[in-house]
């Protein structure tokens, strides 16, 4: 189900939060779960016993690993749930990968399996995976009580599609949490601002990379605006669905991690991961990149740390070379910052943020690829590598027509709206507008976006793939 | 003070966000849209096969949608911030220019005018060829063709489709009527033209089939409120149109069959006129075949026209001239029906579409 879908605004979260307000505390979380399981049911009904499969041996293994400690079996406990837990997402999700690579490399033609890739894996999978060896670290204490841990995996506001939350951050808000009007309000606020995001900016962005896909009269300036467009897209799209999944959360009376600090406003590819999909990167630190040695080792086992963690990172998000090329991309871009640029972008702040962008926008071309031939054709085409006119009348059309998107979309992903707000409020009269007409923009916004939504437009969730 | 405003923020969402979602449990579910013309769907079949094929799924998505509380005022806050706020150019690919509502008509798809010559060439080889029958075709420029380009919409040049059909239609003769047209031939919120303007279109027809046309007819101005169907599609609220048509004593004596059923049908159907869609007047709308049979004709000549719906206002308009029309949409009718009403020797036989049918590549697939 989505959550910019009418079913799930006005169906699915009526029902879900009159029946969680109202009954006692203790009972929330089989409120919470049993609401999750109709969630992730609604799209992949045959796949939620595969989840609470998923989350059964995750419950039995971390109570082992906890009985063991101390011992060499709570390793083992340790490891086998962890592969279990990979050997799930690497089945629904890499198997057709690797069967494609290996009948290219030997030219034999074993048939694919064509797994159909449950929804959330990617995401579930990496949150009881933090849980089993935030166990075995000893970071937190197994959880005895199965409805507490299928609460925290299947949590519906951020299932299928993150932030990643850690079960370390959340462990005693599943036991008891305050529901109150400050953060239902602040919940409200950030679940409406995530759904305008998604809906009137994501949605008609991806229009305007729809129609470049569709016509044959492309120019060089449609690829360069095109790739602007899809880098917004998946932007607004995905730190939508953030906002979307905090605000739920803190109207369940739940405190999630924040995923996005405005990126594009990075002067650096390291700032730019500090500030992009913040619970993947700070996941993919604790779990692979410390583990294997961090910083504190030599040069080259760095190096191989880098490449390591990006190759995985690009991996997670899709099981095509162009992700892998994608991951590898960035990795590159960071052993290169690290052995000297950074010092310099930090010194030429403009230059690093011109950077940024530039190799942003490239990375998310690499990204949005069906495969790496179209890719570098499209990369080709932006540099003028390619038979095509520098701008045509139908680019011309679509950028007039969206015009006002873009400038609304380039200005939404830094943080002057926000700064803006926080000057008017630093007066008085300015502070009592922005308190009364705020509600206000935000109950327009809830109407705006069901018109959309009523109108049956474009609404694709970008990150659902992963 | 900042828990009471939070309190208060809470009940007055609570209030819009419950109110319209107890409108949209409650409100009776509509059986049609008569903005967009379409039946809404309904609650969709509810049981374990429907939900585990996740059939259920999908139609109570489609079912929430059409039976959503103020649909069509939503729709038109929807349309205002899309060509308002945002600035699009086009709500749905549907624009206002000069006034009119059109479509976006781009860019020209040789696959689908692959489709309308094929079908056109397979009915003339498998009935025509070989006979005495005297083929024309004859396109009807969109109304897109006088709109889209001077008011930087994009669009694709008339006579590039006139070239690539005549190519592939060489064997019949082309009745060119794109001079006899303009924007103000088409009704403001629909797609279809005026019949009240096109009496010259049927004349230069007639004379370029050997039919001379001179009739007089009486424009009659109904007082029903005309939507078009690119009215509900834009979403905005507009001024309707007038629909008139052309009336003579001739039409009278002319015997209307509908071959779908058999019945008798008037050249204008007054019921259909105050109906969902007034402009299936002309003709009772969207039929198969229909022959129209004209007993003080000026000639024993018989006419065959396969058309789309412009047809309808503009197949009356050529009754002076012949003893029989049979008229057909080779759309809807399978092409091995067509030897149960037509015989081919010595008919005239006229292909005419609209632009915009011809460029759909579903039309004739």
């Amino acid at each position: 189900m989505l959550f910019s879908s009418i079913p799930f605004l006005y169906y699915f979260l009526p029902v879900v939060l009159i029946a969680y307000y109202l009954v006692p505390k203790p009972a929330k979380n089989m409120v919470l779960l049993l609401a999750s399981l109709v969630f992730y049911g609604w799209g992949e009904p045959s796949y939620v016993f595969l989840m609470m499969a998923s989350i059964g041996l995750g419950y039995v293994f971390g109570i082992l690993i906890e009985k063991f400690r101390g011992t060499n079996w709570s390793k083992v406990c340790m490891i086998i749930s962890v592969v279990i837990s990979f050997g799930f997402l690497g089945y629904f999700k890499y198997t057709n990968f690797f069967i494609t690579n290996f009948n290219v490399a030997t030219g034999l033609s074993l048939p694919l399996l064509n797994v159909v890739l449950p929804i959330g894996i990617s995401f579930y999978t990496f949150q009881l995976v933090s849980y089993i060896i935030d166990v075995y670290w000893g970071k937190v204490v197994a959880q005895k009580n199965f409805v507490i841990l299928a609460t925290y995996i299947t949590m519906f506001p951020q299932l299928i599609a993150g932030p990643i939350v850690r079960y370390s951050d959340v462990e005693h808000q599943l036991i008891g949490r305050s529901i109150t009007f400050e953060r239902i309000a602040y919940g409200i606020r950030r679940f409406c601002f995530g759904l305008g995001k998604k809906i009137l900016i994501a949605n008609i962005l991806g229009e305007y990379c729809a129609a470049f896909k569709a016509t044959d009269e492309k120019s060089v300036v449609f690829f360069w605006t095109y790739a602007i467009a899809v880098s917004l897209q998946i932007y607004f799209d995905f730190s939508g669905y953030s906002d979307m999944a905090i605000g739920l959360g803190s109207m369940l009376g739940f405190q999630f991690i924040e995923n996005f600090n405005y990126p594009f406003i990075s002067k650096s590819v390291t700032e730019f991961w500090r500030r992009w999909h913040m619970s993947l990167g700070t996941w993919f630190r604790d779990y692979v990149y410390i583990p294997l040695g961090g910083s504190r080792c030599s040069t080259s086992r760095l190096m191989f740390n880098i490449f390591v963690v990006w190759m995985l990172t690009g991996f997670w998000h899709g099981a095509e070379w162009n992700f892998i090329v994608w991951g590898l991309y960035f990795g590159i871009l960071l052993m290169i910052e690290k052995s000297f640029l950074l010092k310099w972008l930090e010194k030429y702040k403009v230059f690093g943020h011109v950077y940024v962008l530039l190799l942003g926008i490239i990375s998310f071309i690499i990204f949005d690829a069906a495969n790496m031939s179209a890719a570098s054709q499209h990369i080709g085409a932006m540099f003028g590598m390619t038979d095509i006119p520098f701008v045509t009348g139908i680019t011309a059309y679509y950028l007039k027509s969206y015009a006002i998107v873009f400038v609304f979309a380039m200005i939404g992903a830094t943080p002057l709206p926000k700064l803006l707000i926080e000057k008017i409020r630093e007066h008085k009269v300015g502070n009592v507008i922005v308190r009364v007409v705020e509600p206000v923009v935000m109950g327009v916004l809830l109407l705006v976006v069901t018109a959309y939504l009523v109108d049956g437009s474009f609404n694709p969730f970008l990150y659902f793939r992963f | 003070m900042e828990k009471k405003r939070n309190k208060l923020y809470v009940i007055a969402f609570a209030i819009l966000f419950f109110g319209l979602t107890f409108f949209a449990w409650l409100k009776p579910a509509d059986e049609f849209s008569a903005t967009e013309r379409r039946p809404l769907d309904q609650f969709p079949t509810l049981n374990a096969e429907t939900i585990f094929n996740g059939k259920f799924m999908a139609e109570f998505e489609e079912y929430t949608l059409d039976q959503f509380p103020l649909r069509d005022a939503f729709r038109s806050i929807k349309a205002i911030m899309h060509l308002y706020v945002f600035g699009q150019t086009d709500n749905n690919d549907v624009y206002i220019a000069d006034g009119y509502v059109s479509k976006l008509d781009y860019p020209l798809s040789d696959k689908a005018m692959d489709n309308a010559i094929k079908k056109f060439q397979s009915i003339y080889k498998s009935y025509i060829d070989g006979t005495d029958a005297n083929v024309y075709y004859s396109i009807i420029p969109d109304k897109n063709c006088f709109l889209a380009e001077g008011n930087g919409y994009p669009t694709y040049m008339f006579d590039d489709m006139e070239t690539y059909m005549n190519n592939g239609l060489s064997n019949m003769t082309y009745i060119d009527i794109y001079d006899l047209l303009s924007v103000e031939d088409f009704y403001y919120t629909d797609t279809h033209w005026k019949q009240e303007n096109i009496l010259d279109i049927a004349v230069a027809l007639g004379t370029a089939m050997g039919t001379p046309l001179s009739s007089e007819y009486e424009k009659v101005t109904l007082d029903t409120p005309f939507y078009g169907v690119y009215y509900g599609q834009l979403g905005l609220q507009m001024e309707p149109d007038k629909i008139s048509y052309l009336d003579n004593n001739l039409f009278e004596n002319c015997i209307i069959t509908n071959h779908e059923n058999g019945q008798k049908i008037p050249m204008y159907n007054m019921d259909k006129a105050n109906g969902r869609d007034p402009y299936e007047m002309f003709l009772s709308g969207s039929l198969a075949v229909i022959t129209i049979e004209n007993p003080n004709a000026t000639s024993n000549k018989e006419l065959v026209i396969f058309r789309d719906s412009f047809g309808s206002s503009l197949a009356p308009l050529l009754v002076e001239g012949y003893a029989k029309i049979t008229i057909l949409d080779a759309r809807y009718l399978n092409e091995r029906m067509i030897e149960k009403y037509v015989t081919f020797d010595t008919q005239d036989v006229l292909f005419i579409h609209s632009s915009s049918v011809i460029n759909n590549k579903t039309a004739f697939k």
